[in-house]
């Protein structure tokens, strides 16, 4: 605070003032860790992308686990390759369930509706045979387009943009053919992400410039609506099936999911032990709450079933989390249901890596892993499929094929990621099949 | 290192939104602007944390967040502030899951290393209680005090990460001298000097 701030404050408290100033100038940064933070800047800087970890990560354990995911990658890409009949002819004289399966999803016989994608800075959907993705912004007009939402019936395809830090949204067809403002040039500021109410009349927005406010657009032409919350919004707000609003988020003293009805109100702290920002999701029919909470006296990370009421508990899976991992805990992610309730998927891990995709049965009765160094699950509408992304390329499973007692099928590649427009980032990429 | 030294003037009259677009391809521009806010970035999760083990966890991995995000920086507001946006979001879920409460004991490894051991307690001591007294301020008013007196920013930027007006930053800043001057009496008068 220099001294012509010092003077605006009221006379009493600048003596005050004065002390905390002197107080806070000796609270000095270590100028061996100021040192050792701006190599390791400048080190992810010149692989950006993939930057480097929390500044107190051992180089000998990173590059280890570097060498094994990199190998693993090689042998599960040199598998599903051989197994794809586009990636790999050859493959197609010898056809097994597998391109069964594959051809199977590219005539529309299953898994129907396309899928969406949101990678680098834009936003694709697939080919309707689905051998690969096509920009929705085909004439390159529209600026950063940070991510999607389908509407419930998965009629309407809303696209979050952003033009110089002003949110923009668009809406588009289940084919990308007609794409019009929905939200332009928003006071919103830059925007996040988006998603529908199960009606389809709203649109409720995540800022990052305006965290303590909601937004929720009208998709009848009403405008933005504003609401000013006393807690901050750290996860990209979700409907429920009963139309309240979630979301994973924080006040001064807890962090945890949210709550708000669309009645004149203040969000209420629900669940505390939610701890990810998309590790939660409603059933189907809203009936339960899944959620991964975490154990760091046990190191275990469990996924667990409430109905919102609190009224039943479910233990689905439980996984190992290191210990004394503190900040750097890996996450669950894109929690999601199969159409029909019974099973869901979820990622879980720190960095593309490590992350691997999960499938739990809601009667508790299973934990599977289905893949390694993959992310961004999602199930089709059909509950036949699942794709995923793994080691910059999108892949099908046939969820037909997963036992808890069998070893997972093998995947089909879709296609590869496309190129984006700026940085990629994993945590940025989101998948979506059409509902 | 040598090369990040040898080029530290190199920016000297570039303001931090030409900097951040700079930094999109430069990495030395980036260093820049690093240097410049490290300081603010750490005191601002010291005084949130207490802990100086802490402090440069979340330190270091603002700046890791800044480098991935620079290009999403458009100038909308000073980079001050958003760079601010970013360390409270890496606050909130570093303290996600437990109570805000710290060990200040075991904290505020404050290098004096100059200092006669009686000053060097006796600015612990300081600094231990002022920190401890934040905790016991209200959220906004805390808050707003970080903001100028430990992070630095202006009346106005502190105004935009808070959402607030300017004269309504510097009641919420004098209202929390006026606690603060009530909860670390002790704290405040006694000078090492």
């Amino acid at each position: 605070m220099n001294k012509d701030m010092l003077d605006q404050l009221p006379a009493d408290e600048q003596p005050v003032a004065s002390k905390l100033e002197s107080v806070v100038e000796d609270m000095k940064v270590s100028p061996g860790f100021q040192w050792e933070l701006e190599n390791q800047l400048m080190d992810a800087y010149k692989t950006k992308g993939q930057p480097a970890k929390g500044w107190q990560a051992k180089l000998i354990p990173a590059l280890g686990w570097a060498i094994l995911a990199i190998s693993a990658a090689f042998l599960l890409n040199l598998t599903i390759r051989s197994l794809a009949p586009d990636a790999l002819p050859a493959a197609a004289e010898r056809p097994g369930p597998e391109i069964s399966f594959a051809d199977n999803v590219r005539q529309g016989d299953i898994c129907e509706g396309r899928l969406a994608l949101a990678h680098g800075l834009n936003v694709f959907l697939t080919t309707e045979d689905k051998t690969g993705f096509v920009p929705v912004d085909t004439g390159n007009s529209l600026d950063e387009l940070r991510s999607f939402a389908w509407s419930a019936d998965g009629e309407r395809l809303a696209i979050v943009g952003n033009t110089t830090g002003s949110g923009n949204i668009y809406i588009t067809d289940p084919t990308g053919g007609e794409t019009g403002y929905l939200l332009s040039a928003s006071e919103a500021g830059y925007l996040r992400d988006a998603a529908w109410s199960p009606n389809g009349r709203l649109i409720v927005l995540w800022s990052s410039q305006n965290i303590s406010t909601l937004y929720l657009l009208s998709t009848l032409g009403h405008g933005l609506i504003e609401k000013q919350l006393d807690v901050q919004i750290l996860g990209t707000p979700q409907f429920a099936p009963d139309g309240n609003i979630f979301f994973y988020g924080a006040d001064r003293t807890a962090a945890g999911l949210f709550t708000l009805s669309l009645e004149p109100s203040q969000p209420f702290l629900l669940m505390p032990e939610v701890e990810d920002e998309s590790g939660f999701a409603f059933s189907p029919d809203g009936s339960l709450l899944a959620y991964m909470e975490y154990d760091r006296d046990e190191g275990e990370a469990h996924l667990s079933t409430q109905k919102p009421s609190k009224g039943e508990y479910r233990l689905l899976g439980t996984l190992p989390i290191p210990r004394g991992s503190g900040s750097s805990l890996p996450e669950a992610a894109n929690l999601s249901w199969s159409p029909d309730g019974k099973v869901l998927v979820f990622s879980f891990g720190r960095n593309t890596a490590d992350s691997a995709i999960y499938l739990a049965y809601s009667d508790g009765t299973g934990l599977v892993k289905l893949a390694d160094s993959a992310y961004a699950p999602t199930i089709s509408a059909d509950g036949r499929c699942l794709a995923y992304i793994s080691n910059k390329q999108v892949f099908l499973m046939d969820l037909a094929g997963v036992s808890s007692t069998s070893p997972s099928p093998a995947s089909a590649l879709l296609a590869d990621l496309p190129a984006g427009r700026g940085s990629a980032n994993f945590r940025l990429d989101k998948l979506q099949w059409r509902p | 290192m040598t090369t990040l030294m040898a080029t530290r003037t190199q920016y000297p009259s570039m303001d931090d939104a030409q900097l951040a677009i700079e930094a999109r391809a430069d990495p030395e521009a980036f260093a820049e602007l690093y240097r410049r806010h490290v300081r603010s970035i750490y005191r601002y999760h010291l005084a949130h944390t207490g802990n100086v083990r802490d402090a440069e966890d979340l330190t270091s991995q603002t700046f890791m967040a800044a480098l991935e995000g620079i290009r999403s920086f458009r100038g909308a507001g000073p980079y001050i502030t958003w760079l601010i946006g970013i360390a409270s979001r890496k606050r909130l879920r570093f303290f996600r899951g437990k109570q805000p409460e710290v060990p200040l004991d075991a904290a505020l490894h404050i290098p004096a290393p100059s200092l006669p051991t009686e000053r060097a307690a006796a600015r612990r001591l300081q600094i231990d209680k002022v920190l401890a007294a934040l905790r016991t301020i209200s959220a906004d008013r805390a808050e707003a005090l970080i903001l100028c007196f430990f992070s630095g920013l202006s009346f106005a930027e502190a105004g935009l990460v808070l959402r607030k007006s300017e004269s309504a930053v510097k009641m919420l800043i004098s209202r929390g001298l006026q606690d603060l001057r009530t909860r670390t009496s002790l704290a405040l008068e006694v000078d090492y000097e």
